[in-house]
């Protein structure tokens, strides 16, 4: 899975923002804010990945256990699938 | 062609119907080279006035002449911010909301309880905001929607406030990370990836040094003595 194209992610003021572009900003017109592991997340998911390589990535990162970790994951996961963001 | 500065930017400009040629005269120049050209074929503002049939053809050099002036300033490290500006002691505050919140009606009452000379409208609908040596302006242009209420000048940008009706009045220092999104709804958004990186610079660099606010007001004398006392920068 990976985010969508047409998506910048940006810190504005020492806040992450994701702003469309281009072909995003036909389907949507917001700005998104994201925290500190959203940023994280969402960077990883410009790539393809999977969420097995993501916990991982997150576990090593962050003082997080595994439980945790993934509940995070698949939070963040369902609010893109919600928003339309993420291309499975 | 016309000669235009706005925003300290050599605008070399087409126009010829009267709302502009009136709003523009206070910033006829002269130079030898510009940074910015304008210009909007006649058969062009006959096509955007047939899809918008709502407008006259005189709105329609207005309105569009305006739009292109606020695309290209995104390179000359500025932006447009829907809002009213008032200037008072040497800085301008600016009052941003949707149309028809009440952004004009909060800085006219500035002017009716500080007084005309004291509180000037810089631009009441469209002032320009640019980084020039550093620092933040906030710059008069002829664009200033329905009103003629704007200044050939620049301030300090003492202060951002996104406005909201409220029978309480109420302000708040609001975080960049609540304004951008506020911001966004009231700016020009460029669809071009280099574009809206130089707009994310900017915005970067001004909301960092920028006041903040939420304001939440009546039509009191009240609301003006609530926002300006918190606000003013001239202590």
């Amino acid at each position: 899975m990976k985010i969508k194209e047409g998506f910048l992610l940006r810190t504005v003021a020492g806040s992450n923002i994701v702003v469309p572009i281009g072909a995003g900003s036909i389907d949507f017109s917001g700005v998104i804010t994201l925290n500190e592991v959203g940023a994280f997340l969402w960077k990883l998911l410009e790539e393809p990945t999977n969420k097995e390589a993501m916990l991982e990535k997150l576990t090593a990162e962050y003082d997080v256990d595994t439980e945790t970790a993934s509940k995070d994951i698949d939070a963040f996961l369902a609010k893109l699938r919600e928003a339309n963001l993420l291309d499975d | 062609m016309k000669k235009l500065k706005v925003a300290d930017i050599n605008v070399l400009i087409k126009y010829g119907y009267p709302t502009l040629i009136k709003q523009a005269e206070a910033y006829l120049s002269d130079f030898d080279k510009e940074n910015i050209r304008i210009s909007i074929p006649d058969e062009e503002l006959v096509r955007l006035q047939a899809e918008n049939p709502h407008l006259s053809i005189d709105d329609v050099e207005y309105i569009f002449t305006g739009a292109a002036f606020y695309e290209s300033i995104i390179n000359f490290n500025g932006f447009l911010l829907h809002s009213s500006g008032v200037c008072v002691n040497g800085w301008a505050y600016l009052f941003s909301a949707d149309s028809g919140t009440g952004k004009s009606t909060h800085t006219g009452l500035w002017q009716k309880y500080l007084g005309e000379d004291a509180a000037k409208i810089i631009n009441d609908d469209k002032p320009a905001i640019r980084i020039v040596d550093g620092k933040n302006y906030v710059y008069g242009t002829p664009w200033s929607g329905k009103t003629d209420q704007n200044l050939n000048i620049r301030m300090p940008l003492g202060a951002i406030v996104f406005l909201e009706r409220s029978k309480e009045n109420f302000i708040q220092p609001i975080s960049a990370q609540d304004a951008i999104p506020k911001l966004f709804q009231q700016t020009l958004r460029p669809r071009d990836p280099a574009q809206m990186n130089k707009l994310l610079d900017v915005l970067d660099k001004v909301l960092s040094e920028t006041p903040l606010y939420r304001l939440g007001c009546d039509m009191s004398k009240e609301a003006v003595d609530l926002s300006f006392n918190t606000i003013r920068r001239d202590k």
